[in-house]
């Protein structure tokens, strides 16, 4: 099994292991996701289906309305939110979503070297990500 | 970022959650946007509040705060909800009116004044030079360009951290360096009506992302002008302010022209469809005194037809203030309404199909959040609408 290791900027330092759900197209977590579920329903999105609980979660950045920050607090109150977000590039809604949720969080990291269902190791604390591939 | 003995104490819980939680986000915000400090803030505005936008979503964390005692250190206002008490609420589900209750009576025990508008700047203007944490796009071009206030466009809980520790981080806006212009707009036609003003500002905002522009060439135009414009910049661009006059200092930067066929074209492409409207809104931004006093001098001598609703939005402050023209519009068959507007209250599901109104940045907006086809027109055309022709 190969393993490989990517570096980037931690957000919320906190530590997380489990398999990665990666999207290609930004997350709206207002709308986009379905708070009960923690399923992705926003059309023709490339995860529509997909649930995110208990994932590490990797995805380019957040876009759409800063109430979706309380999404991600709602789904990590309920158990059903990501076990961490790994981003491109951070944005504010997304960021504030993981510090009220306490989810680990880092972002410049290169998400396209992850595929889904990967093993995904994260030192947000340090900025590291290890992957082993599935 | 620098951060005094007492931020340092709230940082690490000696305060309670709700204020640690509030300070981590302006404090990683404030890491992430280059701050050195966090500067005190003389008032607050908090967007989530219609529960047509926001659903349940924010009532976990709402309540979470609530039970953790927080309260808010400054002035703090709040965004319009999904419906008025007076005339819209009865006319929607039990299960929408105790949620959206839940969601303003969550605020309110945070101590947020539930005026429930867009527009707090009526209700009281903050100084010139004064450092603010206001979300709500509108508010936040209208504060920065025309009062001549300083605010970041505040997301929702960036806004409502903002007003439980009183303070925001000294970046974007807040710091005179980033408030210059980076782009001249000369605008070559003379525009003729709120409507073309709010077009020209969605059709720059959209060119324009987050840059800051300076408009040459507007001519006889008043505040409510200015408000047309910026919320249209806002809505389909990131920018947090513009020019209107040429700020004395300023270096050579690139320049664009806006023609009468681009207002023109703004203006079509606004306008989704061409048949009559059954819904005739006016006061997105919520009205000003003087914008009441021109709805009520168009209505002069009309009555509403029966099969269109008029709507007029504004706050609760200002419709006080308006007596006698409400007066005029309601004997007129007109709504004057408070505390929402058509583009967060559901008017798909109160039956219309077709709303007309004299504001860009609704006309943006109601084809995808509400799912309605659109007309966009002066006034006057408004108005003669919603009326019987005599």
């Amino acid at each position: 099994m190969r393993t490989i290791t990517l570096k980037g900027r931690p957000i919320v330092s906190g530590h997380a292991k489990g398999p990665a759900l990666v999207s290609v197209k930004p997350i709206s977590f207002l709308g986009g996701v379905d708070p009960n579920s923690g399923i992705i329903t926003e059309k023709n999105h490339d995860l529509q289906g997909k649930n995110i609980a208990k994932t590490i979660l990797c995805f380019p950045n957040g876009h759409g309305s800063t109430v979706g920050s309380y999404v991600l607090y709602s789904l990590a109150k309920k158990g059903i939110g990501p076990k961490a977000i790994v981003n491109q590039s951070a944005d504010p809604v997304i960021v504030v979503g993981a510090i009220i949720a306490d989810i680990p969080m880092m972002d410049q990291v290169d998400i396209r070297q992850i595929e889904t269902d990967d093993e995904v190791e994260i030192d947000s604390e340090k900025g590291v990500v290890k992957i082993r591939k599935k | 970022m620098y951060l005094t003995p007492e931020e340092e104490r709230i940082l690490n819980g000696e305060r309670g959650w709700a204020y640690e939680v509030s300070m981590r986000i302006l404090v990683r915000l404030g890491d992430l946007f280059n701050a050195t400090r966090l500067i005190p803030i003389k008032s607050v505005h908090i967007s989530g509040v219609s529960y047509k936008t926001i659903g349940d979503a924010p009532i976990d964390f709402l309540e979470a705060l609530v039970k953790s005692a927080g309260k808010v250190k400054v002035s703090s206002t709040a965004n319009p909800s999904g419906f008025d008490p007076d005339y819209l609420a009865k006319r929607f589900p039990k299960e929408y009116q105790s949620k959206q209750k839940r969601v303003i009576d969550l605020y309110k025990k945070m101590g947020i004044d539930a005026i429930l508008t867009c527009t707090p700047y009526y209700l009281q203007q903050p100084k010139q030079n004064s450092h603010l944490a206001w979300a709500e796009s509108s508010a936040v071009v209208y504060a920065n360009s025309v009062l001549k206030s300083w605010t970041n466009r505040e997301g929702a809980p960036s806004a409502l951290a903002a007003a439980l520790i009183g303070k925001t981080p000294n970046c974007g806006v807040h710091l005179a360096k980033n408030r210059q212009p980076s782009i001249v707009v000369k605008v070559k036609t003379n525009l003729r009506n709120k409507a073309e003003f709010g077009a020209l500002g969605i059709y720059v905002g959209k060119m324009l992302k987050d840059e800051i522009p300076v408009f040459e060439g507007l001519v006889n135009y008043a505040d409510d002008d200015l408000k047309q414009l910026g919320a249209g910049l806002a809505s389909s661009g990131m920018t947090s302010m513009f020019y209107y006059e040429k700020p004395t200092a300023q270096n050579k930067i690139e320049a664009i022209s806006i023609e009468r066929r681009d207002i023109k074209n703004a203006m079509e492409t606004l306008s989704t469809a061409k048949d009559v409207p059954d819904l005739v809104f006016i006061g997105c931004p919520h009205c000003s005194l003087k914008e009441i006093g021109e709805v009520a001098r168009a209505l002069k001598g009309k009555k509403v037809k029966t099969e269109t609703e008029l709507w007029v939005c504004t706050s609760r402050h200002v419709k006080n203030m308006a007596k006698r023209h409400v007066d005029i519009i309601e004997k007129a068959g007109g709504h004057v309404l408070c505390d929402t507007c058509a583009v967060v209250t559901w008017i798909k599901n109160l039956g219309f199909d077709t709303l007309m109104t004299n504001s860009a940045k609704t006309a943006y907006y109601a084809p995808t959040l509400n799912g309605v086809d659109t007309i966009l027109a002066s006034l006057k055309k408004c108005i003669n609408a919603a009326c019987l022709s005599n």
